[in-house]
């Protein structure tokens, strides 16, 4: 009977010693954050990864389907109906912005958490230090948008902003910071980039001393700051020239130029932005087209009506398809998004010349040198008053920032001045549509999602949702 | 029994000393039960007074030196004990007859094993093998249904070998698994995989439904634990040999709903329908003539009989020492549409045996399978939704009547026809060139189907493996040790072949590719594997004090891996063969720069483990007390900084029967009480959550495409079980020698720390929600079982008839959530039911102008649909009634088994019916014949609004939520068994039975559509439960 005995005690001990050691699983797919973050090597991918957590695509949909510059696509099966009927309310309204720039940030904020823990070695210090400064950039950039669109006032320094981020948190419920505050955080963020960015730091993919400037110069208008944004513009223009229009047309085909950009979102094969399905399918045509006032608006002889009407269209039907972003000669859309350009600096001048009375020549040579550099017909403007030389600038933003993010923020920040809201034409807003949005509805500013009201008891919303 | 042997040991004292005077012989016979007339090995035959005994040989025979006067005494278990007096003859046979009042002696529980019923604390049910073998239906959990009380069985789909979905006692968890722990033979098994095992091995299945029966199992025994036994020989029993087969056929079900034929779907097109379709286009004589060549039931081409047959063969072997029980089965069944079916060969070999002085036990149970499925496009498959054009159950809703299934020379079209203006499907072109989106088209639907169906191949070829080896060893007095290992594994291997010459492969990398089709093959792995032992102590504390405690250590391994690829451009003449994929690295283009054939591959991998530690006490007093206790500490790889759970239960009973009070009351047999309290619970979150504890960093491409991590999901670390509280009354009764028979149970169980999403700020922390242990809901509810003998064969009644029935009442409700609610149209809300609907009320056609009405939240009728007026409806997914009952009744040699199953109180919603009811979808899909009645006339009194109105189902509210209550004829059989004394002649057969059945042959419900049962919250056209019909024989040797 020992013989037994034996092969219990066998079994007990195989069963006992097998339990102890064995309960430590990590994950086979993927990595554990305690360790996944090692080398300078490791946060050089979780910059790739929280890089491609921003979008520019939200942004890009909003300005052109609320605003004047879209209409209903004759394919349309409803999609985009919410946003073209500028309906904004808490629950889908604000296209996901404050979702997935708050998620960004957070991605942000770890990855420098990780970075702090991290020694580089001689040779990657300079890696190292661009990284911290990449995101340092990307978290300026993404509280100057939500502030943008969701602060309550950007001109008033104590008006209520957006909660500043800059830890990393489980459990936090942040309050609203002050505009100001925000501000501060922004600008501290943009001084480390300053700090740390290698010299000779110039890839327009990636975020640059002259982004810096130029995120500045947008900070400036936006906060009344015309001195500053005059000075920060000014810095761009001297860097970097305008694109004639060969240069122009290959900038948007093929992304074939980039002489005036100053920063550019990249998008590959695997990782596109997909600009074009904004408004397109992806075979038939397109459930959202140019609308036809702005299809009016672009003449012939303007390089920019050959970039944003697609070969496809047929103008002479008002079938105006957004081809800013089209088919490539390899016969795929994958086009980067031009984010920062120097034309912009020049309608920034403009405008802050314009708004420190300095209208006149000096903001009439920095629209004409942008419209007559696009357009060969093009004539220099008359800027005799305020009004009349931001009706102008507003003009050639239109044309010159269309599908690229701008047109609802540039109505909202010239709208008490011009003392206009969102207005389309007749044409462009046919049955139910709304054809104008009115100067003082809640929806100039965005709410705050419901899911952050529901979790977050500090935030407050917006008044008027 | 302790009495019995006590009794037995005093009367040996008692008569040990007296010497016999009388003469002594040799007194032989044969034992047979009086049931059956079969021999019955093993029986003790003891001299009345003496300690002389023997017992019977294999074949019941036995040879024992006693005198004449004396008294022989014949015990066996599960018999009546008798007595017989030696008198002359030196021969004395005697046929047994059962105790019926120790009927159902042995109930299997979680470790301990076979115990008997008496000493049992918990809420057991038990179904035997004789109420599943042989039921065509392929998957052990879908035998369930209807068999025991508190155990509700949704079928799911009618793909042979579907595994269905258990729920016992109600939905116990939100985001966490529901379904009980399946056990086979002590090996924790894949509880939605029993497609590759053979039914027929089963000996009983446990169904343990309270804390003191599932504690054991700690953090995984929440959701009920459900025990598999397989067949064993006995010991003694000689060899036996079965054959059984089986043939049948399986039918669609009935069809609960209308669709119009091709006259009326034409004229309904031009005279009622606004917009312009191919009816419009047509003359009365037009539709008269088109409608004459051609008026399609899609139901008749789509539905076939599918045929099943089983051939088995079982050994039983059992010696003095050791026993055996082998099958090897084969097993096909065909689907009820083309392309789907189940071939499986299995193969099973249990085997014991036990040392001279039965001290050591040792013992292995082998299962070896390998099946073979094959799927059609259902709505259960992969992530499909059931709204997939292929999906064979879409056609006969939507398939056009006016469309032949057949090309001129009479063969089935499976292509489609020309250009729809014309009367076609829109697959070709007026030139007669294939046209890719149309031959995709709705309008194509049914050819689609039939093309999928013919030419493209989704199939799984499965081997599974349940084994086991175990061994006890009774080392000291009192005590004795054991340990076991077992495996599950799964092994499958997918292969899905888009064919280059199908509608789904001719698009497949794309239309300008030159070569076409796709083949993805991907492989699957899930291996458990479990390490036990244990230490028993069993000892007689006093003479009426038994106590018995063992203590247990155990660990569980899971490892689950998959990788696919899928390759392109498949070569026709080469099918199902890597030999025919196109390189991946072929290019193509004016610039040969176009990468068309790149491969996708991918692999990934998890694991579990499991380490526990625990204990179990059973006191017996006296047989009329029981005190029962465990605990278990599970330690688990799943979470991190709350690794170690204590689970533990306390149990405890009253036979009253076994009171002296009771002594005297005949009409008793069984009366006892149980009651229980227990914590227990539930770490299953899913597969896709088995490192919720850690927060994960993933690698793929980012920026640029260049390699990147991201953070996943954000968990919380301190995560960790959920915990029921169960709390168990229950009164087991029999009357009249157990005539009247049952259990009838009370029970409510408490979760808390449910798996549910607690919101987050997402600025501040940049996530909506992390998945944690927040939330609480309860349920409560009434099991009751019972069986009533109403006719009891006797020598001089023939008849014998039992009628069974059980029940189940459950009340759900979540008492805490935070967020108030989760879901949308089918919610979880605080102080309701999970799963309850929340949509705005239809109510029916204006009938001044045909436009839809609704209810606001108010009730007051408005012609607005909004989400805002969305009320809970006090309608919920899951039933608040289950149960089932049947009939057992016996005549000579016949037998007829029913058993009818039913679910009551649960809605769903009708999607399919929704389909047909939408105006929009009329052009190119076909209707019910309800819509005849639409709205077109003012003070028209309809159903059916006025189809100016276009589509109403995304605006349908609760129009379509439908009573999904059932009752189901789930089985009927009628057998006949050979007299034994005609066999006997034969001298080849010990015994045959013949028997014909029926499976699911009525369901009473007040569902529209095919099967009340589905995969969904909503019906969408679901792969219907058949009718099938089935005959066989058991042939034992």
């Amino acid at each position: 009977m020992k013989k037994y005995f034996l092969i219990l005690t066998m079994a007990f001990t195989i069963v006992f010693m097998g339990c102890s050691d064995q309960l430590e699983r990590t994950p086979v797919d993927s990595l554990v954050e305690e360790t996944a973050y090692r080398t300078v090597g490791d946060l050089q991918l979780g910059l790739n990864g929280a890089i491609n957590g921003y979008s520019p695509n939200q942004l890009v949909a909003f300005n052109s389907i609320f605003t004047d510059n879209i209409k209903l696509g004759y394919d349309n099966g409803g999609q985009e109906l919410n946003t073209y009927n500028q309906i904004l309310n808490a629950d889908t309204g604000d296209r996901g912005l404050w979702a997935s720039r708050y998620g960004a940030i957070n991605d942000f904020n770890r990855l420098l958490e990780a970075a702090s823990a991290i020694t580089p070695g001689t040779l990657e210090v300079d890696q190292y230090n661009n990284i911290l400064a990449q995101c340092y950039a990307f978290r300026a950039l993404m509280h100057y948008e939500l502030l943008l669109y969701y602060g309550f006032n950007f001109l008033d320094d104590s008006a209520l902003g957006v909660p500043y981020v800059d830890y990393v948190s489980a459990v936090a419920l942040p309050a609203r910071n002050t505009t100001s505050e925000v501000l501060i955080g922004i600008q501290a963020d943009l001084d480390n980039v300053l700090a740390l960015l290698p010299v000779g730091t110039n890839d327009i993919n990636f975020a640059t001393a002259d982004f810096v400037t130029f995120l500045r110069a947008r900070i400036a208008l936006e906060s009344g700051d015309y001195p500053g944004a005059i000075n920060f513009a000014g810095d761009i223009i001297a860097n970097y020239p305008l694109a004639n229009a060969e240069q122009y047309l290959a900038m948007y085909r093929n992304d074939a130029n980039t002489v005036e950009v100053i920063w550019k979102y990249d998008s590959a094969l695997g990782a596109n932005l997909g600009l074009f399905s904004t408004w397109n399918f992806n075979g038939p045509g397109p459930f959202m087209e140019m609308s036809n006032e702005l299809g009016g608006l672009l003449e012939d002889s303007d390089v920019r009506s050959t970039v944003n009407i697609d070969p496809a269209s047929v103008p002479d039907d008002n079938e105006f398809i957004v081809g800013k972003y089209g088919l490539n000669t390899d016969e795929q859309a994958i086009n980067d998004f031009k984010a920062m350009r120097v034309s912009e600096a020049y309608l920034i001048r403009a405008e802050a010349y314009a708004r420190t009375m300095q209208f006149g020549v000096l903001s009439q040579n920095d629209v004409f040198a942008v419209r007559s550099i696009r357009n060969t017909s093009a004539v220099m403007p008359s800027h005799t008053s305020i009004q009349t030389a931001l009706v102008d600038i507003l003009a050639e933003r239109r044309l010159e920032l269309a599908y690229e993010g701008h047109r609802y923020t540039d109505i909202k920040r010239m709208k008490s001045v011009l003392n206009i809201g969102i207005d389309r034409d007749a044409s462009d807003c046919v049955g139910a549509v709304p054809c104008e949005l009115a100067i003082n509805s809640e929806r100039w500013i965005f709410p705050v999602p419901t899911v952050e009201i529901n979790a977050n008891p500090n935030i407050g919303q917006a008044a008027g949702y | 029994m302790k009495l019995k042997l006590t009794w037995l040991m005093t009367l040996f004292m008692a008569f040990v000393m007296q010497l016999s005077f009388a003469q002594e012989k040799t007194v032989t016979g044969t034992v047979t039960s009086a049931a059956d007339g079969l021999p019955l090995p093993g029986v003790s035959v003891i001299v009345k007074g003496t300690s002389r005994g023997v017992q019977t040989d294999f074949d019941g025979n036995y040879s024992i030196k006693a005198s004449t006067g004396e008294t022989l005494v014949f015990s066996f278990v599960g018999m009546k004990k008798s007595e017989k007096k030696i008198g002359q003859s030196s021969t004395l046979n005697l046929a047994m007859a059962e105790d019926l009042a120790q009927l159902e002696t042995v109930v299997i529980t979680g470790y301990a094993g076979a115990t008997n019923s008496s000493k049992i604390t918990s809420a057991i049910a038990t179904v035997s093998s004789e109420s599943i073998e042989q039921i065509p239906i392929n998957s052990i959990d879908q035998l369930l249904q209807g068999q025991a009380a508190g155990v509700n069985v949704n079928t799911g789909s009618g793909q042979p070998g579907q595994s269905a979905t258990i729920v016992i006692r109600g939905r116990g968890s939100l985001n966490g698994d529901v379904e009980p722990l399946f056990i086979i033979d002590g090996v924790p098994v894949d509880q939605d995989n029993f497609r590759s095992l053979n039914q027929n091995d089963i000996e009983t299945m446990s169904v343990l439904k309270d804390a003191a029966a599932t504690a054991i199992y700690g953090n995984r025994g929440a959701g009920g634990v459900i025990l598999i036994t397989t067949k064993t020989g006995k010991l003694g029993s000689g060899v036996k040999v079965q054959y059984r087969s089986l043939y049948g056929v399986a039918v669609q079900p009935q069809a609960r709903f209308d669709v119009m034929n091709a006259s009326q779907f034409l004229t309904f097109q031009r005279d009622l329908l606004p917009g312009n379709q191919y009816g419009d286009t047509l003359s009365d004589a037009d539709i008269a003539r088109v409608a004459g060549q051609t008026n399609t039931d899609w139901t008749d081409i789509f539905f076939r009989n599918g045929k099943t047959k089983s051939h088995e063969i079982t050994v039983t072997t059992g010696g003095e020492q050791s026993t055996s029980f082998t099958s090897v089965q084969y097993y096909e069944q065909e689907g009820i549409t083309i392309g789907s079916g189940l071939k499986r060969f299995s193969f099973r070999n249990n085997f014991n045996t036990t040392s001279a002085d039965k001290k050591f036990n040792f013992g292995t149970n082998l299962t070896l399978n390998y099946s073979v499925s094959n799927f059609v496009v259902d709505a259960a498959r992969g992530g499909n939704t059931g709204g997939q054009l292929d999906n064979p159950f879409i056609v006969p809703y939507i398939g056009l009547p006016y469309l032949s299934p057949y090309n001129p020379d009479g063969s089935i079209n499976i292509w489609g026809t020309g250009p729809t203006g014309a009367g076609g499907s829109g697959a070709y072109n007026a030139d007669g060139t294939l046209d890719a989106d149309g031959a995709a088209g709705f309008l194509n639907t049914p050819f689609l189907a039939l093309n999928t169906a013919a030419l493209n191949t989704d199939e799984e070829r499965e081997i599974k493996v349940v084994a086991r080896v175990f061994a006890d060893y009774n080392f000291a007095k009192n005590l004795t040790g054991g340990a076991s290992f077992g495996l599950d594994y799964t092994n499958e291997e997918l292969i899905d072949i888009r064919s280059p010459l199908s509608i789904r492969g001719i698009n497949t990398p794309n239309l300008a590719s030159e070569f076409r089709g796709s083949q993805t093959e991907q492989f699957f792995r899930d291996m458990s594997m479990i390490a036990n032992a244990f230490i028993r102590y069993d000892n007689n504390i006093t003479e009426k004090l038994n106590l018995n405690a063992a203590v247990y250590g155990e660990y569980n391994y899971n490892n689950r891996q998959f990788d696919f690829y899928r390759a392109f451009g498949l070569n026709p003449g080469l099918p199902g063969s890597g030999s025919g994929f196109t390189s991946g690295s072929a290019t193509e283009g004016d610039d040969s720069d176009v990468y068309n054939y790149i491969p996708d591959v991918g692999s990934s991998e998890t694991e579990l483990a499991l380490a526990s530690v625990f204990a179990t006490l059973d006191l017996d007093y006296d047989g009329r007390f029981g005190l029962s206790g465990s605990i278990r500490n599970d330690a688990t790889s799943r979470f991190i900084e709350n690794r170690d759970g204590i689970f533990w239960s306390v149990s405890g009973r009253w036979n009253i029967d076994n009171e002296s009070f009771m002594e005297n009351a005949d009409w008793l047999s069984t009366l006892k009480l149980r009651a229980s309290y227990g914590v227990v619970g539930n770490q299953n979150l899913g597969f896709n959550n088995r490192y919720i504890g850690q927060q994960t960093v993933s690698s793929g491409s980012g920026y640029q495409n260049a390699n990147s991590y991201v953070l996943g999901a954000l968990i919380d670390p301190a995560i960790k079980w959920e915990t029921t509280n169960q709390t168990n009354i229950g009164l087991s009764f029999g009357f009249w020698q157990n005539r009247v028979s049952g259990e009838l149970d009370v029970y409510n169980n408490t979760t808390t720390d449910l798996f549910a999403d607690k919101p987050l700020s997402l600025a501040g922390t940049g996530f909506s929600n992390v998945e944690t242990n927040v939330g609480e809901l309860n349920n409560r509810g009434i099991d009751l079982q019972i069986s009533y003998n109403i006719l009891r064969k006797t020598d001089s009644n023939p008849w014998d008839i039992t009628l069974t029935a059980n029940g189940n009442y459950n009340k759900n409700e979540v008492t805490s959530l935070p967020g108030g609610f989760i879901g949308n149209t089918l919610r979880t809300a605080e102080g309701r039911q999970a799963r309850t609907w929340f949509l705005p009320r239809w109510a029916g056609v204006n009938p001044a102008n045909g436009e839809p009405l609704y209810l606001d939240v108010e009730g007051n009728l408005t012609n607005t649909f909004s989400a805002a007026n969305a009320v809970y409806l006090d309608k919920n997914l899951d039933p608040t009634y289950t149960g089932g009952f049947g009939t057992d009744i016996r005549y000579k040699g016949f037998s007829l088994n029913t058993l009818f199953s039913f679910q009551a109180d649960l809605y769903k919603l009708n999607s399919s019916l929704a389909i047909t009811e939408d105006g929009g979808l009329a052009g190119f899909a076909n209707q019910s014949v309800t819509m005849l009645n639409a709205w077109t006339t003012p003070g028209q009194i309809t159903d059916i609004p006025a189809l100016s109105n276009g589509g109403l189902r995304a605006v349908s509210g609760d129009r379509y939520l439908e009573n999904a209550s059932f009752l189901r004829l789930r089985n009927v059989s009628l057998s006949y068994n050979i007299d034994r004394k005609i066999l006997e002649q034969t001298n080849v057969f010990t015994g045959v039975r013949v028997f014909v059945q029926a499976t699911n042959l009525f369901t009473w419900t007040e569902w529209r559509g095919f099967d009340p049962e589905g995969t969904g919250s909503g019906g969408f056209f679901d792969y219907p439960v058949p009718r099938t019909f089935t005959l066989g024989f058991d042939l034992t040797f």
